[in-house]
């Protein structure tokens, strides 16, 4: 009976509150974040896939506040440096995927351009310290 | 199942070769398939008595509680239905509360005459379309379905990492299971308790009996917690007062009546000013007609004085009737904001102000809006989805019974040009301290946008069109222009999992203040500079 009511409290606890505020929070130590396409120097014509890429962390939706996971954010070119204490801005050269997308449709203006991926929490914050691709750099003719 | 987590983590690798699929957005989700057992027995028990309790069901049940989860209905079939959820944890709450209350109606019937539910919930990367879903993670669903006890509630092992440490049940592990059709096998585990259980062991029925009298008492006690105080006459009126400083000495009875009537941007018969001459090149329109002759108007008008207020008092924005008229949407300025095209719109009211976070909290008290927001009563709101958006004004509509509604992105954009041309309401070089953007003027940026009305009204009277809050409108994203309609309506056909934002917000530069400027944002997803404004069809 004890049991039962431990469970039934906090099932109704669970069901009652389910947000819990995380920023800062520290990525898996051996977390990587990667484009699987296009690579570094790339020659693309037109609009092409990018493709995430995410080993030892899992991909989830923004408001999901699970344990080591997170969603992707494309920063196209973009050279401020990442504040950890502010969500990830959201405008035309931070592309959000909250819905758990782990690929976009890019369509760029001819030109060199910049790409890099950021992993946010459930609340747009990247980890501390941030888990971030390698920037790469690609030419759209 | 394992083998495709780790596929959608990265990104399907193996699978690099397939070329690229153009028009078929895939999603990860939470799929709920459920159907009813038995059910062709059932219908020859009692054929029409079935049909109709089954359509009971669908509608009573099983419709409200996809929608309170927030997930989306994709496709009903004779006997079951497929559901769509962004988290786990709310599919598989949804399938509990299907099953929890299914067990509450078989109760009072004969054993032959039970209608049992079985239901699978899976995660998985599915393709969306509009009245259908594909891809292997609905067949796992469905085939968990199938494997399903009448009664009980299967999910495989996805989505138990998921919700293992949020929601607290019993899961029992059912192993690994080879399914039809699918290579690898699925670990699956039934979420306990659940309506068969019940029926043979008293424990159980203990346990469930205390859960739903703890939900419910949680439920009562909150109900009159959020009865209690109710102080709305007075408040109402005090913030009528508060929220319209142009016109302080209206009687205040009349106030609410007057400002939903004034239509500021109307002079009586003042010539070029007004919206709908705004054709070609229309002169930069001096922002004459200030509050006070249209309240003069607005009370002139043969409105009965209101005999009395409606019982339940409940806070409506202040709107500005917007006469309709053609204006030229868009601009050159970006891509997406190409074609350049005419639009032709009907007649339309829109808040003077974004949504408050007091405005908001009066949904969220009438539990028709999904979480009380914080902060000052004055802020807009902010951290909405559209989802969250389209809750409100449907409360509000129906709260109030009038058309309130999202704006159209045509409307939205007609609105913040208030008859202008150019780049900016106000001309077309930005100038500091007319819009609550970044780096746009002395403001700091600070972690919320300071309270709604803080900077100049347009011409049209309106406030924090560009910089404040990011605005959700009714439609969908669509790249640019091409095929969009010309006659106002919200643009809706298409790719839904996206919709439109307007405004910019005060993270972001002056370009984003711009009338013309459009971004776009995930439907269901929540973003700290996401707020709203509504409209209000005559």
């Amino acid at each position: 009976m004890g049991i039962a009511r431990t469970i039934a409290l906090s099932a109704a606890l669970a069901a009652v509150s389910c947000t819990a505020h995380a920023q800062g929070k520290p990525a898996a130590k051996d977390a990587v974040l990667y484009f699987v396409w296009p690579q570094n120097g790339a020659n693309i014509k037109g609009a092409f896939w990018c493709r995430f890429g995410l080993r030892n962390m899992g991909v989830t939706h923004a408001g999901d506040d699970f344990q080591n996971s997170g969603h992707h954010h494309l920063l196209i070119d973009v050279n401020e440096p990442l504040d950890v204490k502010e969500p990830i801005p959201q405008d035309k050269s931070h592309l959000h995927f909250g819905a758990g997308q782990t690929e976009a449709r890019i369509d760029l203006p001819p030109g060199k351009h910049t790409l890099q991926l950021v992993l946010g929490d459930a609340k747009h914050y990247p980890f501390d310290p941030p888990l971030v691709s390698d920037k790469i750099t690609i030419t759209v003719r | 199942m394992r083998d495709k987590i780790r596929d959608i983590n990265s990104a399907r690798n193996a699978r690099d070769s397939a070329p690229p699929r153009m028009l078929t957005p895939r999603r990860l989700a939470a799929i709920v398939a459920g159907d009813i057992a038995g059910y062709s027995r059932l219908m020859e028990v009692d054929e029409e008595g079935t049909h109709e309790r089954v359509r009971r069901i669908q509608r009573d049940l099983v419709d409200p509680t996809i929608a309170e989860h927030h997930g989306r209905l994709v496709k009903t079939t004779g006997d079951g239905f497929f559901a769509i959820f962004d988290s786990p944890v709310e599919a598989v709450r949804c399938g509990i509360v299907i099953q929890q209350n299914m067990q509450g109606r078989n109760a009072s019937m004969p054993r032959d005459h039970w209608i049992e539910f079985r239901i699978g919930v899976n995660l998985g990367d599915v393709i969306i379309e509009d009245d259908d879903v594909y891809g292997d993670g609905v067949n796992i669903a469905s085939r968990l379905e199938r494997i399903a006890d009448p009664g009980q509630l299967y999910i495989s092992g996805g989505i138990y990492e998921q919700i293992k440490n949020k929601l607290v049940c019993g899961y029992q592990s059912l192993g690994d299971r080879r399914v039809k059709n699918i290579t690898d096998p699925i670990r699956v585990y039934r979420v306990l308790p659940d309506p068969a259980a019940f029926s043979k062991s008293r424990r159980r029925e203990n346990i469930l009996l205390l859960l739903l009298s703890c939900v419910l008492l949680a439920i009562v006690g909150a109900a009159f917690w959020y009865l209690l105080p109710h102080p709305y006459p007075t408040m109402r009126h005090q913030a009528s007062t508060q929220a319209l400083p142009a016109a302080p000495n209206e009687p205040s009875l009349l106030a609410p009546l007057a400002r939903q009537a004034a239509p500021p941007p109307q002079p009586p018969q003042s010539s070029p000013s007004v919206a709908p001459v705004t054709q070609g090149a229309a002169p930069p329109i001096q922002p004459a007609p200030s509050t006070a002759p249209a309240v003069k108007q607005a009370a002139l008008q043969p409105h009965p004085a209101p005999a009395a207020p409606p019982a339940p008092a409940i806070r409506e924005p202040e709107m500005i009737t917007v006469r309709g008229g053609s204006f030229t949407m868009g601009s050159n300025d970006d891509a997406t904001e190409k074609p350049v095209h005419q639009v032709t719109l009907k007649p339309f009211a829109i808040g003077r102000y974004p949504v408050s976070i007091r405005e908001w909290n009066e949904c969220a008290a009438a539990k028709a809006c999904p979480f009380e927001a914080a902060g000052n009563d004055d802020a807009p709101v902010t951290n909405l989805s559209w989802s969250d958006a389209k809750q409100f004004v449907g409360w509000l509509a129906g709260a109030t019974k009038k058309p309130y509604r999202l704006p159209s992105e045509a409307e939205w954009e007609f609105a913040a040009r208030a008859g202008t041309q150019t780049r900016y309401w106000w001309g077309d070089r930005f100038q500091s301290g007319m819009a609550n953007c970044k780096n746009c003027g002395d403001v700091p940026s600070a972690e919320q946008p300071i309270k709604v009305g803080s900077f100049k009204p347009n011409p049209f009277g309106l406030y924090d069109m560009g910089g404040g809050v990011n605005q959700w409108v009714e439609d969908c994203w669509h790249k640019n222009y091409h095929g969009a309609p010309s006659d106002g309506s919200p643009w809706v056909e298409g790719d839904c999992a996206s919709h439109v934002i307007r405004s910019g917000s005060w993270k972001n530069g002056e370009r984003y203040a711009r009338p013309a400027s459009r971004d776009y944002y995930d439907t269901n997803v929540r973003y700290p500079t996401h707020g709203l404004r509504v409209a209000l069809s005559p």
